[in-house]
Order: structure tokens, then sequence, then C-alpha cells
């Protein structure tokens, strides 16, 4: 059985009439860099998007024309998820003196003090400002945007700028101005 | 000017979320991605039957280095009889080992539930205690929840008490919606770094298992075993 049988009895399992195959190629590339750009680890970043990849192929609900916006939504939620579990894992560590993970010489040498403040900024404000922050960084348009947090597009604007804002304060109360 | 303000903190989070953007050099692999899609996805289909089979598998698995486990164990303690190394210690090497010791009282504490409430370990006095210490963020942890709900729905009338410690940093504010997800069905309280120097606290999960007299019964690093656990909660209400 080929690939695309394959998938297309996945589909036919989920009862939903699109393209499955063809919206996993095109999409699962930049699914997988918003993942990315939160956890800052592309071989995690790949597994979870194989994990929202299945998401969509188990909610036939979600599938057609706005598969593409409930992709990106799930996608970065399951990064922020991630990045709070690990920060929620590694003040545990810091706290009790467990030994924790080594970090690998890539991962010393990526995880740049910068991204790691950015990082820690995004999972300590609300999860909806976190979303948006990213989502617009990753070059999403206010319809998009809009579209992908299921928003009012006409509240797009001010809701990013409250974002802005709170991740602004935030930052600010952690590592002072800059 | 306060458009302008707006405008500049919008340039400067731009700027710092810019920095997250993952380097062009990597691009991620759809083949592989799909590969591993059509894996879990057919893993997925088998349905019951496919669940039924890994059960099944894993509890031969565990069966057999049970099985090994308890004659090595033996020979080793044979060895360790017959060996000089037996002046080394011991007490101390257990202590490494072990994290509590069984057959001690268990450390009493007092805990808060979510509603502010003081929950007392002595309290439970007369009944079988499993003490579980967990935390949200914990992979073993949301894999043992869902068995010891069913202990608590099983055996709470024949005087079992499951008593959840978490001891995540955030507190309440992400253990409760947490524990409304799992549907947990018994008592949750909030760790603190007293209780966890205490009980010796270090990898989670850690379980341990109280007898009616508030001694120490078993404990577990790690996942614990459920058939082996049940067997042991048994045998405890059974006393």
């Amino acid at each position: 059985m080929n690939a695309q049988s394959e998938i297309a009895d996945s589909v036919k399992a989920g009862e939903a009439p699109f393209d499955f195959e063809a919206t996993f190629r095109s999409q699962y590339g930049r699914i997988a860099r918003v993942i990315a750009r939160v956890v800052q680890d592309p071989a995690r970043a790949e597994e979870l998007a194989v994990e929202v990849f299945l998401k969509l192929w188990r909610n036939p609900k979600a599938h057609g024309e706005r598969a593409e916006g409930w992709l990106y939504r799930v996608a970065v939620r399951k990064g922020l998820d991630e990045l709070r579990r690990r920060t929620r894992r590694s003040r545990y560590e810091r706290l009790f003196g467990s030994v924790g993970r080594v970090p690998t010489p890539e991962e010393v040498h990526t995880a740049t003090e910068e991204r790691q403040r950015v990082s820690l900024v995004l999972a300590a404000i609300e999860p909806r400002q976190s979303e948006l922050l990213l989502l617009r960084s990753h070059g999403l348009s206010y319809e998009e945007l809009a579209s992908a947090l299921a928003l009012n597009p006409v509240s797009v604007g001010t809701l990013l700028s409250r974002a802005q804002q709170a991740f602004r304060k935030e930052y600010v109360k952690r590592y002072g101005k800059e | 000017m306060e458009k302008n303000d707006e405008t500049n903190v919008g340039r400067w989070v731009d700027g710092r979320l810019a920095k997250l953007a993952p380097g062009s050099e990597w691009q991620p692999n759809v083949a592989q991605g799909l590969a591993r899609f059509k894996e879990r996805s057919a893993s997925g289909k088998q349905g019951g039957r496919g669940w039924t089979m890994w059960v099944a598998a894993a509890m031969i698995a565990g069966g057999v280095c049970l099985l090994a486990f308890l004659a090595s164990r033996e020979r080793a303690v044979r060895f360790w009889k017959s060996s000089y190394l037996q002046k080394v210690n011991v007490a101390q090497v257990s202590a490494a080992v072990k994290t509590v010791k069984h057959g001690q009282p268990a450390p009493d504490f007092i805990l808060k539930d979510a509603a502010g409430a003081g929950v007392r370990l002595s309290a439970f006095k007369g009944k079988v205690v499993l003490l579980n210490f967990w935390a949200t963020w914990c992979h073993g942890c949301e894999m043992e929840i869902p068995w010891f709900v069913e202990f608590e729905n099983q055996y709470k009338s024949k005087g079992l008490v499951v008593l959840g410690v978490s001891m995540d940093d955030d507190g309440w504010k992400v253990v409760k919606p947490y524990i409304e997800e799992k549907k947990v069905n018994y008592p949750v309280v909030l760790g603190n770094k007293t209780v966890a120097k205490l009980y010796a606290v270090g990898n989670m999960p850690m379980t341990l298992l109280i007898d009616r007299d508030g001694t120490i019964a078993d404990s577990y690093i790690g996942v614990v075993d459920r058939s082996l656990c049940q067997s042991e909660i048994i045998q405890l209400l059974g006393d």
C-alpha cells in the first residue's frame, strides 16, 4: 500500500473529504517552525508537529478550509505547553537540587541568554497573548491571526497591542530596562 | 505621542521575538514527519487490539524482569553477606539507595488542600495511605494518576486513602486545573521544601504505602508497578 492510499484510508476513517496528505506536505514545515520558535529544539519541534497532525487527523471537524488556522493554533499551544512544562521542571530541579538532564553541547551553544529570557517571558504572560505574539512574529497577517485564534478581525490590532505591552512589562519586571 | 509609544513597544517586542526564529539552515524533514505520522496513526487504527497487545507484551516483559530481579537480588544478598565489603557502612549505602526507611513511622506533616484547609497525615492513622509525590510537568506522574483514581474508587470503602502531594512551584494556579482535567477523586495538597526534605523527595513520581499504624510499608521511586502496588494495597488492607 503506498503512502497516498494509506493516508486516503486514514481520511476515510476520519470521514473527512479533504486531502490530508497534501495538507501535511504543505503545512508540516511551517508548523514545525512555529513550534521550534517556542521550544528552541528542532528535533522536539518535529515530534510535536507530528502530534499536531495526529490531532488534526482525529478531529474531522477541523478538516477543510479552516485547517490551516486550526493547525497554527494547536501548534502554538503545543509549543507553549511544552515550554511551561519545562520551565516548571527546571524550577523544581533548581529548588530541590535534583539532578536534571545534562544539556547537549548544541543546546548550550544555541540557548543564548536572550532567547531564554524571551521564552521565559512568553511562558509567564497570558497564554492567549503569547499565542498572538508568536504567530504574529511568524508572519501571520491580522486576518490569518483572527482565523487561527478565533478572534474578531476588528479587535486583533488592539489585542496585539495589549499583548506587546504585557510582554514588555513582564520583560522589564524580570530583567530591567535595556 | 501615545501612538508613537505603542509603535516603539511593538518594534521592541518584534525585535525580541525575532530572536526566537529558527535558523534557515534547518529545514523540517517532511518525508520523515510523514513516515512518523503514518506509523503513529496506524497504531491508533489498531484501536483496542493494539493496546491490549502492548499491555500483554509489557506484562510479560515485566514478569520476566521481576523474576530476573528476584533471582539476581538473592544472589547479590548472598554475595554481600559473604563479602568483606559488608564491613563498609551498610546504613550509609542503603540510605543512598532508599530514600525512606521501611518499617519506620511516616514523618508527619500538615499541608494545605485547594480550599486552604490543613490536611494532617497522622489524621489518617487507622487507614492505609498511598502517599504520592507528583508534579504537573512530570510524565510518569501523569501516567499513574488514573491508576490512583481507580484505587481510590475500588478501595476507599475498605480503608484506603490516596493522598497526592503536588510539588509544583507554581502552586494551585497550575495544579487546580490539572486535577480537574484528570478528574482526580482523592485529596491533593501542595508540598513544600520541608516535606520534600523530610521524605527525601528527589526525582518524581515517588510513592509510599503507609500501613494502618502509620508505618512506611513500601516505597517506589519512579512510576509504580501497578499490579504489584495493587496487591500490596490489598495485603495491607487485609491486615
